[in-house]
């Protein structure tokens, strides 16, 4: 149960972010409406393997890591070493890409938050940080040398399991920052990013913890691209900056990214008597089920639960909505209506960041609540990049009898879904994320005032 | 082969165990114990077990993992008693 009186401040972020060398150059390049999607060459070489080829993905390199290859195992990358001399060479060999960003966010966002080395290993000090995929880069390799090659089980090495197993990003955090407090993963899909971050709110509000370093990450991997891709539900034939175009007309499909958010999360009334800066203050959490037994399309009853949820009390108003926004075609229409069926048609605008990244999957909800917090910081709505038309027609779904929700087209609402990134007063903020499965979830975020 | 052949070998596959600090592999003799003189995680030994069978062109028993012992010479034992075997088949 909530402990009466005891709120959460996020005094720290950090994380990876596509075509960005740190948070500072992901802040200038967002506002500023720029894309950060690229068109992918390592998805390009499988020529007509693959129908999609644009991706907010993140080299090596431009993490300041260098790939170690196996002797043995042809371009399985055996470990990574870190130029940049950030985490020791024990803790990279336990960890896969994303687990490495998460040890490098978790760092920054520590450092930011200004924790004392005894207040990060203490035991009130939980880790629960997750991602939407397994290792898949390490496991098919390890699988391809077992049953296709006929070889060993030991020939992938003893790192198979430590760099793949679900809670890896936690592990890794945990074993180099040696927090002793909660270590776990909250896995659930493309709302992972926000769930780990609302299920690490819990337990500082319930009073089970003090501090938490919590996130979510999808590490750069063709092995999981390729999966969205064979649903056919990738954005195709757009040059890559216009490729994610949440609520336009001609969206197709979503951009498959890649990137890590982590945020420190503190009770507020230590974090204000250690005179910490407080990026922002979590008002509220709350996620539930679809319960239409679809796996995946969106529902709008849903969604009107989740706002019901979120808002209990009417006189928290966000001023901005940081969507979901996917650029899928039925996602957009129902989350657009569903918002506009809450919050009404006037005194707030939607946010669409994967507009400018993609959609990071397990990492989409993190790095997204990381935008929310620079909207507070630096009183800007970010647009949503390329919602160039709204559909003036009502969608298909309205036309259904049983339909309850707004009654006029999208592009009724075209003055709350900005194309570019504008000055305005930003008290609070929602921020949605929802997953296959018929997972939602949503959290209220504000300015510490 | 030789001992000294295949202890520089060996020494060659441990430069490319990151976990291993390259400053300990200096002076590294026969008697020098994989775990407490040079701090090697557990769970590298087979990692370098695996990396010994590609470098020498032999594979182990299972069995022979399982009952090595953690000093260089009891490695360096174990790859001339493989390929011995190997050439009694």
């Amino acid at each position: 149960m909530q402990v009466a009186g005891r709120k959460v401040a996020v005094v720290g972020m950090g994380g990876a972010f596509p075509a960005c060398k740190d948070l500072n150059e992901f802040d200038q390049k967002l506002f500023t409406n720029q894309s950060l999607v690229r068109q992918w060459d390592l998805a390009v070489q499988y020529e007509k393997q693959i129908r999609s080829t644009v991706s907010g993905y993140i080299t090596e390199a431009e993490m300041g890591l260098e790939a170690v290859w196996a002797p043995i195992t042809e371009k399985y990358p055996e470990t990574y070493i870190d130029t940049l001399g950030r985490i020791p060479d024990a803790n990279l060999s336990t960890a896969d890409m994303g687990s490495i960003w998460a040890m490098l966010g978790a760092q920054e966002a520590t450092t930011m938050a200004g924790w004392t080395k005894a207040e990060i290993e203490s035991e009130q000090t939980g880790v629960v940080v997750g991602s939407g995929g397994a290792g898949n880069q390490i496991l098919r390799v390890a699988w391809h040398y077992f049953f296709q090659m006929g070889k060993k089980a030991r020939i992938a090495g003893a790192h198979t399991v430590d760099r793949s197993m679900s809670y890896r990003e936690a592990a890794n955090i945990s074993c180099l920052l040696k927090t002793k407090g909660v270590c776990e993963s909250i896995t659930s899909a493309c709302a992972t990013g926000l769930g780990n971050i609302g299920h690490a709110y819990r337990l500082i509000k319930f009073g089970l913890q003090d501090r938490a370093i919590a996130g979510g990450v999808e590490g750069t991997a063709l092995e999981t691209f390729i999966g969205f891709d064979g649903m056919m539900i990738l954005s195709k034939g757009f040059s890559p900056a216009e490729s994610s175009r949440p609520f336009d007309i001609h969206r197709n499909g979503f951009v498959c990214s890649f990137g890590a958010g982590i945020v420190a999360l503190e009770e507020y009334e230590m974090a204000k008597a250690r005179g910490a800066n407080i990026i922002g203050v979590i008002n509220e959490y709350f996620n539930n089920s679809d319960g239409d037994g679809d796996m995946f399309y969106p529902s709008f009853a849903g969604q009107q639960r989740l706002w019901k949820g979120l808002l209990p009390d009417k006189g928290l108003r966000p001023d901005v909505v940081k969507m979901h926004g996917t650029s899928t075609p039925v996602g957009d229409s129902v989350e657009l209506l569903s918002v506009v069926d809450a919050l009404g048609d006037e005194g707030y605008h939607m946010s669409a960041p994967k507009s400018q990244f993609g959609h990071m999957l397990g990492g989409a909800g993190s790095v997204e609540l990381i935008t929310a917090l620079l909207m507070l910081k630096n009183q800007q709505v970010l647009p949503c990049l390329n919602s160039e038309t709204l559909n003036p027609e009502l969608e298909g779904f309205q036309k259904n009898e049983n339909w309850t929700g707004p009654d006029k087209p999208l592009a009724a609402y075209r003055h709350l879904v900005p194309q570019k990134a504008f000055a305005k007063e930003i008290n609070r903020i929602a921020c949605l994320n929802y997953g296959f499965g018929g997972t939602n979830s949503a959290m209220l975020v504000s300015r510490d005032i | 082969m030789e001992r000294q052949e295949i202890l520089d070998g060996l020494i060659e596959v441990l430069k490319t165990i990151r976990t291993i600090d390259p400053e300990r592999l200096v002076g590294v003799t026969e008697e020098t114990d994989f775990l407490t003189d040079l701090s090697t995680p557990s769970t590298e030994l087979i990692n370098i077990a695996a990396k010994v069978e590609h470098k020498f062109d032999i594979e182990f028993d299972d069995d022979d993992i399982d009952h090595m012992g953690s000093k260089v010479k009891d490695i360096i034992d174990l790859i001339i008693m493989v390929k011995a075997r190997g050439e009694n088949e």
